[in-house]
């Protein structure tokens, strides 16, 4: 293999772009932020426990993406399923049913989502649109917007925190831990298995696997409750980790995981995208927000710069993969 | 002749679209190994015919026979189970995935727990599309890097591997240059070779007529003819098409 064709293939794997921004985000902002403390033990911590909210989200996102559906109502599901968590604590329900229930939260409205889609064929990014003010809207009815504090009928370090929110030995963030652990079991589903590969050839051509007689219905059900599930996860951890329950966790979370997904070189037509792509655009979404408030960039100016990432990387992908497939 | 002699036979097949009938009265028949020319103009009824037989629509009234015996086809499952295989112009293929996850699309090779064997896939999708007369290296090339007719050429490998009895091509040459539509004709006739038969969909008579050994002519939902090569022209069978005059000879 001569080397030009090696770097077509490198390329043709459109992760390997953001893998290598990622790398040069971390040098840069390693060089330019005050004190050099990127790479200190306290900003990875911080990173290692906040990155894998938005990370865990984006793998089921970015995985119905390549399936070639939306789901935007990730930011209902995670704040829905955290209120389920704390009302269950308020009843005093033993803690591993109180974990059942809130995460078949999740796979319900995820399966709620899927019978929506495959029944009405409308396109997805609508139905879902309309099931995410669905649920906020009960969501608000009933919770009256208040936060719930946990501590209230959890003492800390029960088994629960223990597995979800507490860091092991003191210093590694048990979330990050969670993140990886994702990663690898849906990488290893979206690649490796048969199931994976049913993924691919429907939000590549779905004619053309319903008519190698793939049950196009059931794949996407699947993954509307893969998807729903990893936002009740999330959202349980999340609020294991902030100790409450507030209205308006998981605002955003729809279009950022969407973002997460591209800026790792998914297809928002469907039939392109990988699961290291999505971890590595997760990851550098996160790293550029945190990078650039060590950096002493306005907070609240931050999304500016995120949507210029975001669009910076689209254009990107897209001469990348002009090049690679010539 | 009786059933048993044909692979398939569908007899009075009738297909209503609310009002609108699609299909009327229509018998058609493939022998085994052999190539039929299935022409018409649009709207003639082919493609409604061929997705009965293919499992994505079902008849209103008419019976199918397939290798002599009674059979209902219901979904494109049904048909597959039987041997039957579609290959649909550029449907066919999913364009961003590699050539052989595309040849072991819906049915793949797999390790226990449903775990691909690549390995494998690769293997046996290179050793069909070797058998086909393809020149391709790479089996984790997309499919969208192919010429038009080494995508068909992939499609047919599919239906090469899997042993259907039937395939049928759907306007398989349509959007091709010569030289690719002589390509996939040749693939027709190997297919035909490896004791397939193949039902060729198609507007262009000139293809048809180099391969098919047969020919049914479709027009308004009804047969106009059941006739051989050696009875017919080019000529005959356009002038049929454009005049739309029965001409059913009785069997």
């Amino acid at each position: 293999m001569g080397k030009q064709k090696l770097l077509a293939r490198l390329l043709s794997y459109k992760a390997s772009f953001t893998l290598i921004v990622f790398v040069i985000l971390l040098v840069v902002f390693q060089i330019f932020t005050t004190n050099h403390t990127f790479f200190k033990r306290e900003n990875l911590y911080s990173l290692g426990r906040l990155a894998p909210d938005l990370g865990i989200v984006a793998l089921g996102v970015g995985l119905l993406m390549i399936c070639g559906e939306f789901d935007l109502s990730v930011a209902s599901t995670i704040p829905t399923s955290s209120f389920v968590f704390v009302k269950l604590l308020g009843l005093g329900v033993p803690l591993w049913v109180n974990l059942i229930v809130t995460l078949c939260t999740g796979l319900i409205i995820g399966y709620c989502n899927g019978l929506l889609v495959t029944n009405t064929k409308l396109p997805s990014f609508i139905i879902t649109l309309g099931t995410m003010m669905f649920w906020r809207g009960l969501l608000y009815a009933s919770s009256r917007m208040m936060p719930i504090g946990i501590r209230a009928w959890l003492e800390p370090g029960s088994w629960l925190e223990n597995l979800f929110a507490a860091p092991i030995g003191g210093v590694f963030p048990v979330q990050a831990l969670w993140f990886l652990f994702f990663v690898i079991l849906l990488g290893f589903i979206l690649h490796f298995h048969r199931f994976g590969n049913w993924i691919f050839v429907i939000g590549d051509n779905q004619t053309a696997a319903r008519a190698m007689g793939i049950n196009t219905d059931m794949v996407k059900i699947v993954c509307y409750l893969i998807v729903g599930f990893l936002c009740s996860f999330m959202g349980m951890m999340q609020c294991l980790r902030i100790e409450s329950f507030t209205a308006n966790q998981g605002v955003g979370f729809e279009l950022r995981a969407i973002a997460s997904a591209v800026v790792g070189g998914t297809s928002l037509m469907g039939g392109i995208g990988s699961i290291l792509g999505i971890f590595l655009g997760t990851i550098t979404i996160q790293i550029i927000e945190s990078g650039l408030i060590l950096m002493g960039a306005p907070s609240f100016g931050i999304n500016a710069f995120i949507g210029a990432a975001i669009i910076l990387f689209a254009v990107l992908n897209k001469y990348i993969t002009r090049y690679s497939s010539r | 002749m009786a059933n048993e002699d044909f692979l398939v036979r569908m007899l009075d097949i009738h297909k209503y679209f609310g009002k609108v009938c699609a299909l009327r009265a229509v018998d058609f028949e493939v022998e085994h190994g052999e190539i039929v020319g299935l022409v018409g103009d649009n709207g003639a009824g082919k493609s409604t015919l061929i997705k009965i037989l293919s499992g994505f629509y079902t008849a209103d009234r008419g019976e199918t026979y397939f290798e002599g015996k009674k059979v209902k086809i219901n979904t494109p499952k049904d048909a597959k189970a039987l041997g039957i295989e579609t290959v649909y112009q550029e449907q066919a293929l999913a364009p961003h995935v590699s050539i052989s996850r595309n040849v072991f699309m819906g049915r793949e090779i797999t390790k226990p727990f449903g775990i691909l064997d690549r390995k494998q896939m690769h293997t046996e999708s290179m050793k069909t599309i070797e058998k086909l007369g393809l020149r391709i290296k790479d089996p984790e090339a997309i499919v969208e890097a192919l010429s038009g007719g080494q995508r068909q050429g992939v499609a047919i490998a599919r239906v090469l591997y899997f042993k259907a009895k039937l395939v049928i091509l759907d306007e398989p040459t349509i959007a091709l240059s010569v030289k690719e539509s002589q390509q996939v004709m040749d693939f027709m006739l190997q297919l035909r070779d490896e004791g397939i038969s193949v039902i060729f969909i198609t507007h262009n008579l000139y293809h048809a007529f180099q391969i098919a050994e047969r020919f049914i002519v479709l027009s308004r939902g009804e047969r106009l003819t059941d006739v051989k090569r050696k009875d017919t022209s080019i000529d005959h069978l356009s002038h049929l098409i454009i005049t739309g005059l029965h001409e059913e000879k009785s069997h």
